[in-house]
């Protein structure tokens, strides 16, 4: 592993003085649950069923039992892949391009983080599923071989969404697989009867010896530089499910950049969201430093910043390009019957994350956990905006209509969360839920000696 | 062919994996059991369809039909091109007619009422019963009767002579007051005949001529020939006179919204400037001609002097011109009068014999309600032993203050004939279900000279046992001993027409079968009436508008249906998710206000009002109008039934209610609401008709709210886009093609029936398509490949919305049911979108009204294809965007990226939810689409398929000839709005009609999709703005 050099001054974990407390506190969380995850186990299974239960229905009774109609085909469930994808592409963003420009404060975060995509892309995988007429036919998106010849149409953006989305998948898992094996050793390690067994089977005999660490370095490397590529192709390929379209509020050349700065701010707001409570809980405080969230915010204020450029910029092409169709559509966006989704996506997305300019914000957790709510709202509304909006105010004014969603929607965009979060949950019980051994990376060599006399001589 | 394989091996093997697919199937079905023909039918031929010809019974106009049947079943009815009224084509009712055949609710046997409910009976009991009853009943037998051909008339006039009573006529909906004006004015006893193709300029006085009345299909026809653009760029102008906009209003080029009833004062006050002060040109009416002068006119109308003049002298002096008397939504109490005040307008100006014919008519004088208010007195009185009721179904026809339904029940015993459940069959004590006149042989006379023969197109739908009316009284006749000429009714309508016979027919069989084939029989015309002196009337008439009921605020106009008519087509799936010609609403009913009342009563579209007059008052949403008068609200008739089948009586057809029963969607509130409600029962003097335009009534929001379940999505406006464009006569660009080409020639015929009329070139060029860069290769060989397009005149479509049922009846459209309408989910193909340019109803002038019908546009560069992940839309080498059902995963991607929005998406199973014989139907050429595919407009690709199998077997070529394929849409569109063809080929109909200044394509110039059909603009007297 690429080793860090720190001085003293900037320690990132002032208060961790000794390799083997990593360990300890990590390996510790891995302990028997308590209560409050039991309760949230199954607060979040019973999600679980209203997700596939309300897919069952829609399976049985036909996608009508959404509120999708005839102008607006697509609308909860599209927004959901989109914001489900975007929410993956912070734990990428956070692993392998920060790890690439060694990014001192990401080891503490970058595992929640991983975990955090996997689940993402896995909940996002299921919803171009959830929104086929026909699911049970969807594997003729693949271009498998077949009697008849037909291949998928590789010109259509939703084909480039499969190889996106799976390879995205592949990558994004194998890599957060790659990098847990010294800390799953270190679980095993830790651990006794079947659960040791498990951790030995998944742990791929990692010994931890110069030679494995040698490979392992070289692996996480490669796919390092894999992964980051396709952080900002992944979603440039979503965007381009709209941009490719002609439809009026669609049809933008900005809209790949836009959205992977979206997709970077909703994934770092996402990761805000879950790492806070988790610190809390396990109490993290020592390893997630208000450094790594003053960190994460700035990355959060440069991506808002961008949206909010994005945004401004739309509104002003569009008025500069005088077209009657596209200038009609904005103001629909804004001003017509879906206004409120406009102006509280603008009021999350551009206004209030402008708070953290202040540092006294940034390094307030709970300031900074509530801004990280908001810009989540803010970006699942943003998609919900540009999808519904547009669809439902297009070239034929005969055919403007509304969408309104239903209650299987309802039950799968809450079940969608549950199901990541159960995920999630499942996550922090059964793999180290931080980075033990690069924690340690970025931990002063154990030189006991040393720093004791600096305390005894300050 | 040594080596390679024989052909007895071929067959072979063919025959082990035809089996083997078969055994194995890709069905997810399992098979049900096929029985062969053991013997087979002559004239059926499994998978070829067989045409037989027929008249429509589905008002009172009698158009031709032919009826397409597959395997004994009828699938699809067209118009019969050979028939001078229909001319090929059919109305939207007419389309539906099939609907009523195949009605789940039909009765399926006799009911006989026992200790107070009806129970299935046998058709032996039910005739034993009913000659009993009548015999009892002593002479006092009543029959009611709608309108009937001639020898159904004559069977029933004399059952009841020998059995002792009278039979009465009741026309819900009837022309009566035309027919005794005419009778005042010019001493003859039929409807006049008019020439409006004729004409340059047509006023209709509230005459809503393409929708009801005498001949809508006929009319639309001449309405659409009259109004289009010639040759010599100048094209007749339409005024509509009258406080409502209908659909056959706003077609208008002018609209004077006048005063509810004041339509004799115009019409007086025209003719009084037309004759100047030469007021003895009126004969008799000179001094009700001196008493509407222009000034009293305006004031009694509400519009201009000067409006009114101008019109005047315009109808003076633009050629030919004619006016068309109030229709039954004007029928007012001195409606006669008003009906004589515009034949009197028509004499002055000299189009008696001009553009208006007395020829006489069929001799079936009626007075609709007066004879019915009779018998309901006598009925009422106890007088009535046997009262029989075919073909109407008062007890919903008319206002309760009638009394029918009191008078009715009192009757000991009550007889009805009714096919399927209405209104009047459930106070029955007898009901004996006739068959549907798809499955009955019959004539019909809907004009002198012209006589029509009717033949079942299929046996009678076997879930039902129907029995002919005709059959039931000859054999009731039989018990009780009374020969009524015939054992059958086949047999008493061969007699009727024992002097078919014509020396060049040969045998009389021959004459019979040939007319069968053709329909008709063109007997003798009565001698045309050349005495056109105006006569004055025997009894005093008065031509002011006549007081209201009520001292309610507003009139209340009660107009028929272009959907419903009276009320019959209310169980018609299809009828009531037609979005409505005028309002675009399906399924439900509505209350049209003017923008300004509704404003001033702080109501929006969808709240709730109680309408009330003296007679009664119904609750209803409200609709914003713009084409009614502030002082009107107008309700239209044909809905809120009782008891007439699970769709009119609102019980049937909702989808999201079995899906997921708390829905937020749940349609609110009631379903239709019958207008007779509140109205009073009167009969206009001296016609008999029944008043419609009777009451006043008062508002009130009730303060609740619905969705209205309409296909609307933009109010009205364009919004600045150019979906429908139109050019002002005045700057139409002399030496360029502009005026509307007639092709009605051959367009209308049958497959290989013949008709192909080549029309010569003039400048015409090919669209362009594939196009550069495309993945089709160039066209090098256009002998060889078509480029199918379609070319639709503006100037002519009427919105009448023909099309669209036609289209649903020939590619298994399924209807959706309201709630899934209001969701925004017809599947509808073909949509008539209706926008409004100028519409005002504070006074005379101009009236801009765009409507243009919307289907697949089948882009050469169409944006749906490209995003489809798995290739099922693609565009076909002859430019036809297909989509493959089979291969659709339902992404929805295409219809998204849709400009024109045309492409529907089966969101539940919809075709599933089609109740049994409904689904007989079915176009078996077709694919019944599952849910969870997307579909829309394949140019009816069926019947292209068919007409080049059939070209091909003929060695004629890879093209089919001009004007064989016939798309669904454009074989029922009356005003011959829509022509089809191959565009590569420069002589082909549609070429010549797209090589036209006024042709352009939707959104093409924004999009550059290249579509497929070309629009001609509508054509305005006035100035346009944005003429591109």
């Amino acid at each position: 592993m690429a080793t860090v050099a720190t001085e003293r001054g900037a320690l990132t974990h002032p208060d961790v003085h000794q390799f083997d407390e990593v360990n300890k506190d990590i390996v510790k969380i891995l302990s028997r649950p308590g209560k409050g995850w039991w309760a949230l186990f199954f607060l979040l299974g019973a999600g679980v069923l209203l997700f596939f239960g309300s897919w069952a229905i829609q399976l049985w009774k036909g996608l009508g039992v959404a509120g999708l109609n005839d102008p607006v085909g697509w609308g909860v469930y599209i927004t959901c892949f989109v914001f489900w994808v975007g929410i993956a592409h912070s734990g990428t963003l956070i692993s392998a391009i920060l790890f690439l420009f060694r990014a001192p404060w990401r080891q503490a975060v970058y595992r929640a983080a991983e975990a955090m995509t996997v689940f993402a892309v896995m909940t996002a995988g299921l919803f171009p599923l959830i929104h086929l007429g026909r699911a049970w036919h969807a594997y003729w998106l693949f271009p498998y071989p077949n009697s008849r010849f037909i291949w998928p149409n590789f010109k259509s953006p939703l084909i480039w969404d499969v190889f996106a989305v799976t390879t995205y998948f592949t990558v994004s898992a194998t890599f957060f697989f790659l990098g847990s094996i010294p800390d799953i050793a270190a679980a095993r390690d830790g651990s006794t009867g079947l659960r040791k067994r498990f951790y030995q089977v998944i742990s791929l005999g990692w010994r931890g010896t110069d030679r494995q660490w040698h490979h392992f370095g070289k692996a996480y490397l490669f796919l390092a530089a894999l992964a980051t590529p396709l952080v900002l192709s992944v979603h440039s390929v979503v965007s381009w499910d709209f941009a490719m379209a002609i439809v009026p509020g669609w049809h933008s050349t900005i809209f790949a950049p836009y959205f992977v700065a979206g997709a970077i701010y909703s994934g770092v707001a996402m990761v805000i969201t879950l790492v806070v409570p988790m610190r809390k809980v396990w109490h993290l405080e020592k390893y997630l430093t208000i450094k790594h969230f003053d960190a994460l915010a700035k990355l959060c204020l440069v991506t808002a910043l961008i949206v909010s450029y994005s945004y401004l910029e739309e509104f002003f092409l569009t008025w500069y390009g005088a077209s009657v169709v596209e200038r009609a559509s904005l103001w629909n966006r804004m001003f017509g019957p879906y206004w409120w989704a406009s102006w509280t996506m603008l009021t999350c997305n551009m206004f209030v994350p402008m708070l953290l300019w202040f540092k006294r914000i940034r390094h307030s957790i709970p300031a900074l956990w509530i801004i990280s709510i908001f810009v989540n709202i803010g970006m699942w509304l943003e998609r919900f905006v540009i999808i519904v909006t547009s669809l439902s105010h297009e070239y034929e004014p005969f055919m403007w209509r509304l969408y309104r969603p239903s209650h299987v929607e309802a039950g799968i965009l809450i079940g969608s969360f549950c199901w990541f979060g159960f995920w999630f949950l499942l996550f922090t019980r059964v793999l180290p839920p931080v980075a033990i051994s690069e924690l340690k990376e970025v931990l002063p060599p154990p030189m006991r000696k040393m720093r004791k006399a600096e305390e005894a001589h300050p | 062919m040594t080596d390679g394989i024989k052909r007895r091996d071929f067959l072979k093997v063919l025959g082990v994996t035809g089996a083997g697919a078969a055994l194995t199937g890709c069905s997810t079905k399992p098979a049900e059991r096929f029985l062969p023909y053991l013997t087979m039918p002559e004239d059926i031929t499994p998978g070829v369809a067989t045409w037989y010809t027929t008249v429509c019974e589905g008002c009172a106009a009698q158009c031709g039909m032919w009826v397409k049947t597959r395997s004994g079943r009828a699938i699809k009815v067209e118009g019969n091109p050979h028939h001078p009224i229909s001319g090929g084509a059919l109305c939207a009712k007419g389309q539906a007619t099939l609907q009523h055949l195949y009605n789940p609710d039909r009765y399926a046997t006799p009911m006989v009422r026992e200790n107070g409910a009806l129970r299935a009976g046998t058709w032996e009991e039910a005739e034993n019963l009913l000659a009993e009853r009548i015999k009892s009943a002593a002479g006092n037998v009543l029959f009611v009767s709608a309108h009937m051909g001639p020898s159904m008339t004559e069977l029933v006039n004399g059952f009841v002579r020998s059995v002792g009573g009278r039979r009465v006529q009741y026309d819900a909906l009837s022309d009566a007051p035309l027919r005794e004006a005419t009778r005042i004015a010019f001493g003859v006893d039929a409807l006049p005949r008019y020439d409006i193709a004729g004409a340059r300029l047509l006023v209709s006085f509230g005459s809503d001529f393409i929708e009801t009345g005498a001949s809508p299909v006929e009319r639309a026809r001449e309405l659409a020939k009259m109004s289009a653009v010639d040759e010599h760029r100048s094209k007749g102008r339409f005024v509509y006179v009258g406080p409502r906009l209908s659909i056959t209003g706003l077609n208008a080029d002018e609209w004077f919204p006048i005063k509810p009833g004041a339509e004799a004062a115009v019409a007086l006050g025209m003719a009084n400037v037309i004759v100047g002060g030469n007021t003895a040109a009126a004969g008799p009416y000179a001094p009700v001609l001196r008493a509407f002068d222009p000034r009293s006119a305006a004031t009694a109308a509400g519009v201009s002097e000067d409006a009114i003049r101008k019109l005047a002298d315009r109808f003076m002096n633009e050629g030919p011109s004619l006016a068309l008397g109030p229709g039954v939504a004007a029928h007012h109490r001195n409606a006669t009068a008003a009906n004589l005040a515009v034949l009197i307008l028509n004499k002055v100006a000299g189009n008696v014999g001009r553009t208006l014919y007395l020829d006489g008519g069929p001799n079936t004088p009626t007075r609709p309600y007066a004879d019915m208010e009779a018998a309901i007195r006598s009925m009422a009185g106890g007088k009535v032993g046997v009262v029989m009721i075919h073909g109407a179904n008062p007890a919903y026809t008319l206002p309760a203050a009638s009394g029918f339904k009191d008078a009715f029940g009192a009757v000991g015993f009550k007889v009805s004939f009714a096919s399927a459940p209405d209104e009047t069959s459930a106070m029955a004590d007898l009901i004996m279900p006739d068959t549907h006149f798809l499955e009955s042989w019959g004539d019909s006379e809907p004009r002198a000279g012209l006589m029509t023969l009717r033949q079942p197109v299929m046996l009678p739908v076997p879930h039902f046992q129907a029995k002919h009316t005709g059959d039931v009284l000859l054999s009731v006749g039989k018990r009780l001993e009374h020969d009524l000429g015939g054992t059958t009714f086949y047999e008493y309508l061969r007699a009727q027409h024992a002097d078919l016979h014509t020396p060049a027919m040969g045998e009389w069989e021959y004459g019979w079968q040939d007319a069968l084939k053709k329909g008709l029989v063109q007997t003798k015309v009565p001698p045309r009436h050349t005495d056109t002196q105006l006569r004055a009337p025997h009894s005093a008439l008065t031509f002011d508008a006549p007081p209201l009921d009520g001292d309610g605020d507003l009139t209340l106009l009660v107009y028929p249906s272009p959907r419903f008519g009276a009320g019959e087509f209310a169980n018609s799936p299809w009828m009531l998710e037609l979005p409505d010609p005028v309002s675009k609403i399906t399924w439900h009913s509505w209350l049209e206000v003017n923008p300004a009342t509704a404003k001033a009563r702080g109501l929006e579209d969808g709240d709730f009002v109680t309408v009330t007059s003296p007679y009664g008052s119904v609750k209803v949403p409200i609709w914003i109008y713009p084409g009614i008068r502030e002082d009107t609200v107008a309700l239209a008739m044909g809905q809120g039934h009782t008891n007439f089948g699970r769709w009119a009586d609102g019980t049937g057809g909702n989808f999201m209610s079995e899906v997921l029963p708390a829905t937020a969607v749940q349609p609110a509130g009631v379903l239709g609401v019958n207008p007779m409600t509140l109205l009073p029962a009167v009969a206009e003097q001296p016609s008999g008709a029944f008043v419609t335009l009777a009451t006043k009534v008062t508002i009130e929001a009730t303060g609740e709210q619905r969705r209205l379940a309409t296909v609307e999505g933009s109010n009205g406006s364009q919004e600045g886009r150019p979906i429908a464009p139109a050019v002002a006569l005045a700057s139409l660009k002399p030496g360029e093609p502009a005026e509307s080409p007639s092709v009605e020639k051959g367009l209308k015929e049958l497959q290989g029936v013949g008709g192909f009329v080549p029309v010569p070139a003039h400048g015409g060029t090919p669209q362009a398509f594939p196009l550069e860069g495309s993945r089709e290769p160039p066209y090098d060989k256009p002998e060889e490949t078509a480029r199918w397009a379609m070319a639709i005149d503006l100037d002519k479509c009427t919105g009448c919305s023909a099309c669209v049922v036609a289209c649903q009846a020939e590619n298994n459209v399924p209807y959706v049911g309201e709630d899934q309408v209001m969701m925004g989910r017809e599947m509808q193909w073909m949509r008539i979108e209706r926008y409004y340019e100028k519409v005002d109803a504070t006074q005379a002038g101009d009236l801009d009204v765009r409507i243009l019908p919307m289907l697949c546009q089948h882009c050469g560069n169409a944006p749906c294809e490209p995003v489809c992940p798995v290739f099922a839309t693609y565009t076909t080498p002859q430019g036809v965007n297909a989509q493959i059902y089979n291969r659709c995963v339902g992404t929805r991607y295409c219809a998204n990226n849709c400009p024109y929005k045309v492409r529907v998406f089966n969101w539940l199973r919809y075709t599933e939810h089609i109740p049994e014989p409904l689904n007989w139907q079915f176009n078996p050429d077709c694919t019944v689409r599952d849910n969870g595919v997307m579909e829309k407009c394949s140019f009816c690709m069926q019947r292209v398929r068919e007409a080049e199998n059939r070209a091909a077997l003929e060695n004629r070529g890879p093209i089919p000839k001009d004007g064989e394929i016939v798309m669904a849409c454009q074989q029922s569109c009356p005003a011959e709005a829509i022509v089809w063809g191959n565009i590569r080929d420069p002589n082909s109909r549609v070429s010549q009609v797209s090589a036209n200044q006024r042709t352009y394509r939707v959104l093409n110039d924004e999009i550059n999709t290249q579509p497929a059909v070309n629009y001609l603009k509508q054509v305005t007297f006035h100035p346009v703005e944005a003429e591109d």
